[in-house]
């Protein structure tokens, strides 16, 4: 009897599972780890106001390439440095502006071509050498021996580097480059220990770290990441004094681990769907703040129909950036009028309105109509930018259909493949993430006749380099005369369309209710530092 | 004896062109396939001189047959060489032999579910053939064979993770519980023999529903299986012949009967094997389980072309081993079969 009772529970089960499918809504969550007690940081920060030993458990569906800032080209291994490994200038946390790191004051020459810094005395590495002048020389000189990813950061700006006394290093530039302190500020600049660190290969599993709030204290490579207090850390201690990180392989997964507690915030990346359903979770908090991440689409202005101008003109007037935002995104996009991001210094709209009218005249002035229509390919790929690449391009698809003059083929490639047809697509999708917070990150690399080629786009314009000349060479970094500059570039992107900006992205932490400061800025770090656990 | 002996040696040579067929097969799928692992490992827009020198220092650009030849040599040498992408040169064998046990121990836990399962359940259904349990059962293995793998697992995981909260979802251990010391790799094991009770809890909690999955996924096929064999050998004369003796039915059914209706189960146990190593691949996915299938999902999407061979080497060899040790089993359970 009892067994037959089995299958009861066995249908009723698979009745339940089958109810979760259309209804995959929270119950109670029922948090199941009584945290008990966890290893505390192994040395406490002598001055440390009220710092939590409580464990903050962060989950991410992001991994760790390299543990070393000369070959690291993403954006989570960065994160980890940035709390882990100090610059000689950073970002103030929830700003885009830079503040003394490392370095406690830096002069630039009259020529804009030497940087000399003014490090902090008295630190040391976590290995204990002592941090000076001769380890920051080194740590420059490795970048330029290793050539990893992301050396061109270094390589294409500083000539070598001159240690003028113990506590003073001089950069001296190959040419005067006006956005150098934002250069300095990237993770290839960051200071390690010469004892720690081989001179010329990558230490890919390296813990060694440089001087950071925290210091990694244990490592399983796509597993976890325990993070503690650095106790000989210049600034003030971090709020929490062990970090772990925890690495999903599903987003799914991560949000259902939030959901029961087994987390305590969840990053880099839910789906859209998910923060929509997160935020009626009383539980639980979801986090807004400013993205710098945009998605755009990328024309091969050397292949037709895209060489006809007109052609990529009306369709930067077809497509429907709401519908994207509104559809795909799910309110976690904005719609983006410039390759300049929202929020960034400089930002114009630049890019027109949809205006299905003007989208057909054009078209008809290229020689198309109704009974003749362009016919299209546009690639796609699923597997880089999350589940709702596929939504993103059937939005893209039925809006320049709309006009009737167009047909649209939709193509795509894993992104292993996709990469590798850069310059044989003629429209296709990517995305962007800053290597440093300036407008010429986000314009330079496509529109620049010697850097276009490399994303496929093969775009040049005399008027456009001379417009990147000038930006680059102007005096002052903010300025109005560089603002001006940024100004035009974005405008004659919008006359020539070699891109066409869609969206940017917010970003969007999840976090257990209570988690506080968790502070958002559009350099999309995370500051573990400042995330404290109450209760 | 001999005979087997002999069947066994011719076996296990046979492994050796086995394993060089699929892994020419998994080399040529993988160049002829469309992606280039540089590429794929580095922003896009990176420039392409940039892009030739590291295809050059990881001897990407030399022909075909030389990357082959280099291959196969390191092979013999059983060198699997070093990883291309996300991370570059980290020892392919290491990086599998850390992933290894986390597989090996969901691959026990999720067999030992479908045996006790699929054969308790399908023995069951035999012994009340045509009553409502054994129409659900029949049911059931039609049904638990066809849901896809992962949806399963995140149904337990959303029953018996967020709304029961019973069960952890993603792991082997918690993050705030210490690994057991290393000994085996397997976590379960490891607990025990360190004597580290918390650690087996923690590690069995989080075994459950990831093994669950995978092995309610197979027992379909067992309890489908075991019932029509068991009901073939209910039919025999000896069955008839104990029920006359007067043996209770229970005893009948669940100590004579399905130890003669093992035999081809065992087989299938083992034919299972590969189906259970695909499942994992799945299952390891949606519980962020750190083993093999998971990290040649990843491999995959890198074109990490070493890992992906290593790995499917690994899997060949996993799969050969086990059909050869049912082999065996076979002859020692059934001492009628020579070969």
């Amino acid at each position: 009897m009892s067994k037959r009772k089995i299958f009861f529970v066995v249908l009723a089960l698979a009745v339940v599972l089958a109810l979760g499918l259309t209804a995959c809504q929270k119950a109670t969550p029922a948090p199941t780890q009584a945290p008990s007690g966890g290893e505390e940081a192994t040395e406490a920060p002598t001055e440390a106001p009220a710092q939590s030993s409580e464990p903050i458990i962060i989950g991410t569906t992001d991994k760790v390439t390299d543990l070393d800032p000369a070959n690291a080209y993403d954006f989570h291994t960065w994160e980890i440095f940035h709390n882990t490994m100090d610059t000689l200038l950073h970002y103030k946390p929830g700003t885009t502006d830079l503040e003394p790191g490392l370095a406690e004051s830096y002069d630039v020459s009259d020529d804009g071509l030497e940087y000399t810094f003014h490090l902090r005395q008295g630190l040391k590495f976590n290995d204990g050498t002592p941090f000076n002048a001769d380890a920051v020389k080194w740590s420059i000189d490795r970048v330029f021996k290793i050539q990893g990813d992301p050396n061109w950061l270094v390589t294409s700006f500083v000539d070598h580097v001159e240690v003028v006394d113990e506590y003073t290093v001089k950069f001296v530039l190959k040419k005067a480059v006006n956005y150098f302190p934002l250069l300095v500020a990237t993770y290839p600049y960051a200071p390690v220990s010469p004892n720690c660190y081989p001179a010329d290969e990558i230490a890919s599993d390296s813990t060694c770290g440089g001087i950071g709030p925290y210091k990694i204290d244990k490592w399983v490579r796509d597993v976890e990441m325990d993070l503690v207090a650095n106790p000989n850390w210049y600034g003030e201690p971090p709020k929490t004094s062990n970090i772990i990180i925890k690495y999903f392989a599903d987003a799914t997964t991560m949000r259902l681990a939030l959901e029961n507690g087994e987390i305590d915030v969840a990053t880099k990346s839910l789906n859209p769907t998910d923060y929509a359903d997160l935020k009626s979770n009383p539980d639980i908090q979801v986090v807004e703040g400013p993205g710098a991440q945009i998605r755009y689409i990328v024309f091969n202005v050397k292949m037709a129909p895209f060489d006809n101008k007109l052609v990529r003109e009306a369709i930067s007037y077809a497509v429907d950036r709401q519908a994207i935002v509104d559809k795909a995104f799910q309110g976690t996009h904005e719609p983006l009028y410039s390759m300049v991001p929202m929020g960034m210094w400089s930002h114009i709209d630049a890019f027109p309105k949809r205006d299905l009218e003007k989208a057909k005249e054009l078209l008809q002035e290229a020689g198309y109509s109704e009974d003749n229509p362009m016919e299209i390919d546009l690639w796609w790929t699923p597997t880089h930018y999350g589940d709702t690449e596929s939504d993103v391009a059937s939005l893209v698809k039925a809006a320049l259909e709309e006009t009737g003059m167009i047909k649209v083929n939709l193509q795509s490639a894993e992104w292993a493949t996709y990469t590798e047809q850069f310059g044989s697509m003629g429209m296709f999708l990517l995305g962007w993430y800053p290597d440093y917070i300036d407008p010429d990150n986000y314009t330079y690399p496509f529109a620049a006749s010697d850097a276009s080629d490399d994303i496929g786009c093969n775009y040049a314009s005399e008027k456009m380099d001379e417009l990147f000349q000038q930006e680059q060479s102007a005096t002052d970094l903010r300025g109005d005369a560089r603002k001006q500059v940024f100004e035009e570039i974005q405008k004659l992107w919008a006359e020539d369309v070699p891109t066409l900006p869609l969206t940017q992205g917010k970003l969007m932490v999840a976090a257990r209710k209570n988690i506080s400061g968790i502070v958002l800025d559009p350099v999309m770090l995370n500051h573990y530092f400042l995330l404290e656990k109450t209760k | 004896m001999r005979s087997l002996g002999r069947y066994l040696l011719m076996r296990t040579l046979l492994t050796i062109p086995m394993i060089f067929v699929l892994v020419t097969m998994v080399f040529i799928i993988l160049r002829v396939m469309p992606g280039d692992p540089v590429k794929a490992s580095i922003r896009p827009g990176a420039p392409q001189e940039y892009i030739d020198e590291i295809r050059h220092s990881l001897g990407l650009d030399k022909p075909l047959y030389v990357q082959y030849g280099e291959y196969l040599w390191d092979l013999l040498h059983f060198d699997l060489g070093t990883t291309l992408s996300p991370v570059r040169g980290q020892s392919v064998a290491e990086q599998i032999w850390q992933h290894f046990p986390a597989t090996l121990e969901l691959s026990l836990a999720a067999m030992l579910v479908t045996a006790v399962v699929g054969i308790g359940l399908g023995a069951y259904a035999a012994h009340h053939r045509r009553s409502l349990a054994d129409y659900s059962l029949r049911l059931y293995g039609i049904v638990i064979y066809s849901i896809p793998v992962f949806w399963l697992g995140l149904m337990f995981q959303l029953v018996f993770g967020v709304w029961l909260g019973w069960l952890p979802i993603a792991g082997r251990i918690s993050s705030l519980s210490a690994a057991p010391e290393h000994i085996t790799g397997l976590y379960t094991v490891d607990s025990i023999l360190t004597h580290n009770w918390p650690a087996l809890k923690d590690s069995v909690l989080h075994l459950i529903m990831p093994a669950m999955t995978l092995g309610l996924y197979l027992s379909g096929v067992f309890v489908r299986l075991t019932r029509s064999n068991m009901l073939q050998v209910l039919k025999m004369d000896f069955v008839t012949a104990a029920r006359a003796r007067g043996i209770p039915e229970r005893t009948v059914v669940y100590r004579h009967a399905l130890k003669n209706a093992l035999i081809p189960i065992i087989t299938m146990l083992g034919l299972q094997f590969a189906l259970l190593l695909a499942g994992a691949v799945l299952t390891e996915s949606t519980f962020s389980w750190p083993g093999l299938g998971r990290f040649l999902v990843e491999r995959i999407t890198y074109r990490d072309f070493p890992s992906i061979q290593g790995t499917v080497v690994v899997f060949a060899l996993l799969v050969a081993s086990v059909s050869l040790l049912v082999d065996i089993l076979y002859a020692w359970i059934d001492p009628r079969i020579r070969y």
